[in-house]
């Protein structure tokens, strides 16, 4: 019998299920190793009973906690799909601020109507078996995640920092054209996409497993940033990790 | 050797004729003032001014990811990938040519390399003498100025003219379609001027101030010094000095299965053993766990283990993992030069 997946998405722009309706044709030929049934973006049939849940979004209300762990209940794998859901994304950029000034810029008069708290990764909610990082998520790399788990294998994302592929790629780095980046502490798998293109790395598939932060704020002030520089580079997709921000209260 | 010259208004002409026969990569005009090798479409592109490539020119021996074998789980059909197409390359300078043969002497070591040794087989050198070298070079001093093997062709700056030297039967087939003329007693004469000239390139503040026959027994002695932990504080374990090094040549092996989930690839891609996964085994062990292990083991490849496998060391002072490295430690002039207690 076939796996029987689906897909759920909480605070995100939904870029990284639309990435999977791109697939176009090759979704088809996924379509013939596995069963949807649920993906609110393509379809709108929706059973609860289903084997692996991919998950985009960040957690950003209490009240989401309680359909996440329903999906973890439902589902035996559970893969955090996009920066928002990996690492909680830009939407932890006000976690920096103060959260009542947050909801009346958003909702106005009426904020106190829509309930919201510090924006979190999934996995401060929910056991979170796989993670496809990255914003949004690229394509090849969902595939071979999910080829791997068709086939009992463990997925490869990688542990080290971006400057591989740009190294593979014989990039000029950055710091050489005067600019600046977050590659030495991200997580690679993007083939170094936007560096290739000219432009720099924000740093979106978060940060690896044991970056050398310090090392990197130290290069980072050497190359001209002022310390308010460097605090909005690791602000825009590390909040949840940088221990600046605010905590939830656990 | 057997020498020819060209003179610089028919050298172009040369490499025209040379694009349309062969399949030509040459140094050419990166962004930011840097160089790199590509495919060369015109005479015009190349620049044997250069002072360093970004990527040595071995990634087109070991490519960054290439194909080992391709395979069908449901007919259980194997077949090596050995598809290694002629390409000529031009500007390869002396310490890059050090670095091509060391993997020549890897590669054809214990474990043949099928995939290097086939690429290697379609690859013809034509090398040059550098005019230019980079701030971090610091080749003058790492007995890899000059070459004297593994090119087909080498090119020296002579003026008004090139002297080339013929390294191989192929190198002097290459030399047909061009107008060259026989070497005259003045261009023996302006080429070992050139020659000894070559040493006085690099800055003289990248000088080695150890005889370079003692760094093997130098960095053994040094095993424990405080230099490793003291620089791998500040190292993000990027394998950046690994990738652009001539020298490094370890890979991972990886699966990419086809959507259809009978059929596959088996690739090899770059490694770095700076990587913090490097060392990672099955059993999910890391034998090289802290920064600094991985840093010294680094420079130990380099200066202690490679000499004592193919006799040569393997740093052959390109300085690139110097230019590459952000936080400034992976230098081996500043680290050799320390543990020698000769620093300024």
């Amino acid at each position: 019998m076939k796996p029987r997946i689906a897909f759920f998405d909480f605070a995100s722009c939904e870029g990284d299920q639309l990435q999977i309706v791109n697939l176009e044709e090759r979704l088809l030929e996924l379509l013939q190793h596995v069963e949807v049934v649920s993906f609110r973006e393509a379809m709108k049939e929706h059973s609860d009973n289903y084997d692996i849940a991919f998950i985009e979004g960040s957690c950003t209300r209490a009240s989401d906690e309680e359909r996440l762990k329903k999906i973890r209940a439902n589902a035996k794998i559970v893969v955090a799909l996009g920066s928002c859901a990996t690492i909680g994304g830009i939407n932890c950029i006000k976690n920096y601020r103060n959260q009542t000034e947050v909801r009346k810029e958003v909702y106005g008069d009426k904020y106190e109507l829509f309930d919201t708290y510090l924006a979190r990764p999934i996995e401060a909610v929910i056991k979170v078996d796989y993670k496809v990082p990255q914003c949004p998520i690229n394509k090849e790399e969902f595939l071979s995640v999910a080829k791997a788990l068709l086939t009992g294998q463990k997925p490869f994302i990688p542990d080290y920092p971006v400057c591989v592929e740009c190294k593979m790629n014989g990039n000029v780095c950055v710091f050489e054209k005067g600019m600046t980046c977050v590659g030495p502490v991200t997580r690679a798998g993007c083939g170094s996409c936007c560096v290739n293109e000219g432009a720099i790395c924000w740093g979106c598939r978060g940060l690896i497993d044991n970056p050398n932060t310090d090392a990197h704020k130290e290069v980072l002030e050497k190359y001209n940033l002022t310390p308010q520089e460097v605090m909005n580079k690791f602000k825009l997709y590390f909040g949840w990790s940088d221990t600046n921000a605010q905590k939830p209260q656990s | 050797m057997k020498s020819r010259v060209i003179l610089k208004v028919e050298f172009p002409h040369w490499i025209a004729s040379l694009i349309k026969t062969e399949n030509v990569i040459g140094i050419k005009a990166k962004e930011a003032g840097k160089f790199h090798f590509g495919k060369l479409r015109s005479s015009g592109e190349l620049r044997l001014d250069y002072d360093v490539a970004v990527l040595p020119p071995k990634k087109y021996l070991q490519p960054p990811k290439e194909d080992l074998l391709s395979y069908n789980i449901a007919s259980f059909k194997v077949t090596p990938s050995a598809d290694f197409q002629p390409i000529t390359i031009i500007g390869v300078h002396p310490y890059d040519m050090h670095g091509i043969n060391q993997m020549d002497a890897v590669f054809s070591d214990e474990n043949k390399d099928t995939n290097y040794l086939g690429r290697r087989k379609n690859v013809k050198i034509i090398g040059v003498d550098p005019v230019k070298a980079s701030a971090w070079s610091f080749w003058h001093d790492m007995g890899t100025a000059y070459v004297d093997k593994g090119f087909d062709l080498w090119l020296t700056d002579i003026g008004d003219r090139y002297f080339i030297e013929i390294g191989t039967k192929s190198g002097e087939n290459l030399l047909k379609p061009a107008k060259t003329e026989s070497a005259s007693k003045i261009d023996i004469e302006r080429h070992k001027k050139a020659r000894s000239g070559l040493k006085n390139i690099c800055s003289p503040s990248r000088r080695i101030k150890t005889d370079i026959k003692k760094i093997p027994d130098i960095f053994r002695a040094n095993h424990d010094h405080g230099l490793w932990e003291k620089r791998a504080k500040t190292c993000y374990s990027c394998g950046s000095c690994n990738l652009v090094c001539p020298t490094c040549y370890c890979f991972d092996v990886r699966e990419d299965m086809e959507l259809n989930l009978t059929g596959g690839r088996r690739v090899r891609v770059w490694d770095g053993c700076m990587l913090e996964e490097f060392a990672r085994v099955g059993s999910g062990e890391n034998f090289r766990k802290e920064r600094s292990a991985r840093f010294r083991h680094r420079f130990f490849r380099k200066m202690v283990y490679m000499k004592e496998k193919i006799g040569a060391l393997a740093c052959v002072g390109c300085g690139r993992c110097a230019s590459a490295c952000l936080p400034d430690i992976a230098d081996p002039v500043t680290a050799i030069n320390e543990l020698s207690g000769l620093e300024d």
